[in-house]
């Protein structure tokens, strides 16, 4: 090979390993160059739930923060929600001058192991307001280490939207169980109309609807405070509730659903909830507005998440909230903006128009909770015995590498690639190494 | 030995005879200052994350433990490569790469060849082809993932009414047909690059060439064979390279239309790596993957450049 033979693979090469490695998103920039506040003080503010009205609203409560605090300016950080939470990773890692972020409940603990957030403890003993956190709120604020690592700013908590008109024809009611949602899914179920009872969801992250359907059946056997362990401190993988679990979802998919939802994300869900196509759907709240546009009043409604034959039902209450970067140099103008931000009145609010569910008490007595489509979150939340709030082992190495296999190995039970027996099998034995491999 | 003495080189032992000092030009000086924002530049975006990428795919790099990263061998390359999923992947790679390639070549052949002509409305016929390129490869994704949904998608209500089939095909629920989908959407993408390529090529052959041939007798076959093709080999040489290294790096269709669904069965390398940091934190064995990734596309290019003997970089 010439010279210029080897020029050319070497531009070549050049060229891949440039497109090889220069596929990350560009650097978030703030919204603008903006100046520091009177007593130069400029907070740099990352949000990881992005959307154009979240961040127009966030940036709304961020005016009227400098506002009331005129020596403090909030530079808003906004990245593009696919990819936010590697962003704010990237941020951290490289220790970029960063005071408040959004901390994710799954990303909480590898923050604070990593000593990238600061633990609020100091602060929420002074602070009045901590004790206005329902017990899930404060649950999510204290989910690494008993300790307050961030301030929730709204819940998300699954409910069962169904549709009242195909109930009313069929002659059926709300399912209150994952039995009678079966039937009732097989019931309504029609491919030649494309009609389908159930909005089952087998894409990404379709895992967590295996389990909470598992959870379901192992009832409070299950440990709450690492829900992939039973309370006698076997896997939730290992017992026959699960086996059964397991078998009764693949049923749901293949008598009650549309076949190509093995691969259905969130869209394709909620999609075929309020197109028409699917009777059911579990979701969280944030369904609400869009259903609320596409269908019809008085054709959809909501309900509690059914239950198991265990008489239980849990899931995992999703709760982002606000924390502090351990090395910011403006600690207490941080602190600020969290307590301004997760004030009652801000935090409702907040809630209210990002359609979560508030994280103060107060909000149960608002008339825009108490009734309508919002009512089912609040009469789960006060049966906190029959509706339980648990935890994914989020702190556990391998909980990363198993997420990546997860789907996966749903998807090739669902299409008959894989066992039921075979599944749980290879799940038992990867997170009793797990726990051994902790001790 | 007087170690006071002052030691006192000639000339000839500071510069070996035979040998003139190194001295850069001012005019060398002046190109190198010229290079240097570039240089700076590609070592910046191209060569740390490639001598970083490297560094980590020998470590334990996981986001769940950054305090304690420490180099591991070749474990990460061991994990991957006696992964069950890897066997898969490489099989996929090559039906991504292969058969989005020869579609994209042929049919971005076939319309360069009908674009070169001129006739009525040609532009709005150039840019209706060209405007897949002009999109971002996760939006398209986007598009076609619900235009091949078995409930609202429009391919199925295209077959359907047209007759083709009965019922509903849930392409994207079945391994065969979701890898066929991704590349159909990926072969809609890059004709367009080959067609711009291809007919940028075809229009800077001298029409003097075929005059020539057709007064040496040669006829319309003839000329394709003995003057289109030749004229434009190089460039569709360096096209296809381009293309190889481009397609099997290019994860975005696949990413956005089926996440490497159902049950792993569409996941190339690329998207692979990414589920590795995505969902397993894993920058290690991600790290890995890309460097698995380079040295295949290495390998490809000594041999297609050796094969191909590409000493001409095409007409663009």
């Amino acid at each position: 090979m010439g010279f210029r033979s080897w020029i050319s693979v070497a531009l070549q090469l050049t060229m891949a390993t440039a497109l090889l490695v220069g596929c990350s998103q560009p650097a978030a920039t703030p919204d603008s160059a903006s100046p520091s506040g009177a007593n130069g003080v400029t907070l740099k503010m990352v949000e990881s739930i992005t959307s154009p009205q979240r961040t127009a609203l966030l940036k709304e409560m961020l005016a009227q923060f400098e506002a009331k605090n005129p020596g403090i300016k909030v530079d808003l950080i906004s990245p593009p929600f696919e990819g936010a939470d590697q962003k704010i990773t990237q941020m951290l890692m490289a220790k970029e001058e960063l005071d408040v972020l959004e901390v994710r409940e799954f990303n909480a603990k590898q923050f604070s192991m990593n000593g990238f957030i600061e633990n609020l403890k100091p602060y929420t003993e002074k602070w009045k307001n901590y004790d206005q956190l329902t017990d899930v709120a404060k649950r999510r604020a204290t989910w690494v280490d008993k300790a307050p690592y961030y301030i929730p700013n709204g819940l998300y908590q699954r409910v069962l939207y169904y549709r009242t008109d195909w109930f009313k024809e069929a002659g059926i009611e709300v399912p209150k169980t994952w039995d009678e949602l079966l039937v009732a899914a097989k019931k309504l179920t029609d491919p030649t109309k494309n009609r389908y009872g159930y909005s089952f969801r087998g894409g990404a992250t379709g895992w967590d609807y295996a389990l909470i359907t598992m959870w379901a059946y192992n009832g409070t056997e299950v440990d709450a405070d690492s829900a992939f362990f039973m309370k006698d401190g076997r896997t939730l993988f290992s017992t026959p509730q699960s086996l059964e679990a397991m078998q009764y979802y693949k049923q749901l998919y293949k008598e009650g659903s549309p076949k190509d939802s093995v691969s259905w994300g969130f869209q394709e869900m909620v999609q075929g909830f309020v197109a028409g196509s699917t009777a059911m759907l579990i979701q969280d709240p944030d369904v609400i507005d869009g259903a609320k546009e596409k269908m019809q009043e008085g054709t959809w409604a909501t309900a509690p998440i059914p239950i198991g034959p265990s008489g239980v039902a849990q899931q995992v209450v999703g709760g982002p909230g606000w924390g502090m970067t351990s090395y910011s140099k403006h600690k207490e103008e941080a602190w600020k903006l969290i307590e301004f931000l997760s004030d009652p009145e801000q935090s409702t609010h907040f809630a209210k128009k990002t359609s979560t569910i508030p994280v103060v008490k107060s909000a149960a007595e608002d008339e825009f909770y108490k009734t309508g489509y919002f009512q089912p979150f609040i009469e789960m939340s006060q049966q906190p015995t029959k509706f339980l709030d648990v935890s994914r082992p989020v702190d556990y190495k391998g909980w990363g590498a198993w997420q990546s296999t997860a789907d996966k190995d749903i998807q090739s039970f669902l299409l008959d690639q894989l066992t039921a027996e075979d599944l749980l099998k290879k799940w038992d034995q990867y997170w009793t190494k797990e726990k051994a491999e902790r001790k | 030995m007087d170690t006071q003495k002052p030691i006192v080189m000639t000339t000839k032992q500071v510069v070996p005879e035979g040998k003139k000092s190194f001295r850069i030009s001012k005019e060398g000086r002046f190109i190198f200052l010229c290079l240097l924002p570039a240089i700076l530049f590609v070592s910046v975006f191209t060569y740390y994350p490639l001598v970083r990428g490297i560094i980590m795919s020998f470590q334990n790099y996981t986001l769940f433990d950054l305090m304690n990263i420490q180099f591991i061998g070749l474990d990460n390359f061991v994990n991957v490569l006696t992964s069950p999923d890897f066997p898969r992947v490489a099989m996929n790679s090559f039906y991504w790469v292969f058969f989005s390639l020869v579609f994209q070549l042929l049919f971005g052949f076939m319309l360069a060849l009908l674009m070169r002509k001129k006739f009525r409305g040609r532009g709005i016929y150039q840019a209706f082809v060209f405007f897949p390129w002009a999109m971002s490869g996760f939006l398209i994704g986007l598009i076609w993932r619900w235009m091949f949904n078995a409930q609202f998608g429009v391919i199925n209500d295209l077959l359907l009414k047209t007759g083709l089939i009965d019922a509903p095909i849930s392409f994207l629920a079945d391994g065969t047909w979701a890898m066929a989908a991704v590349i159909i959407a990926n072969i809609w993408y890059g004709v367009a690059f080959f067609a711009i390529m291809i007919l940028a090529a075809l229009q800077s052959i001298p029409e003097e060439l075929y005059e020539a041939a057709a007064m040496d007798g040669a006829g319309r076959i003839q000329q394709f064979w003995r003057v289109t093709l030749p004229y434009i080999m190089p460039t569709m040489l360096v096209t296809i390279l381009l293309r190889v290294i481009w397609i099997l790096n290019f994860p975005d269709i696949i990413y956005a239309m089926t996440n490497g669904a159902p049950a792993g069965s569409t996941h190339i390398f690329a998207t692979y790596m990414i589920d590795k940091v995505i969902f397993g934190q894993d920058y290690g064995q991600a790290s890995a993957v890309g460097v698995i990734i380079v040295l295949i596309l290495m390998l490809f290019t000594i041999f297609y450049v050796k094969a191909t003997k590409v000493e001409k970089g095409g007409d663009f």
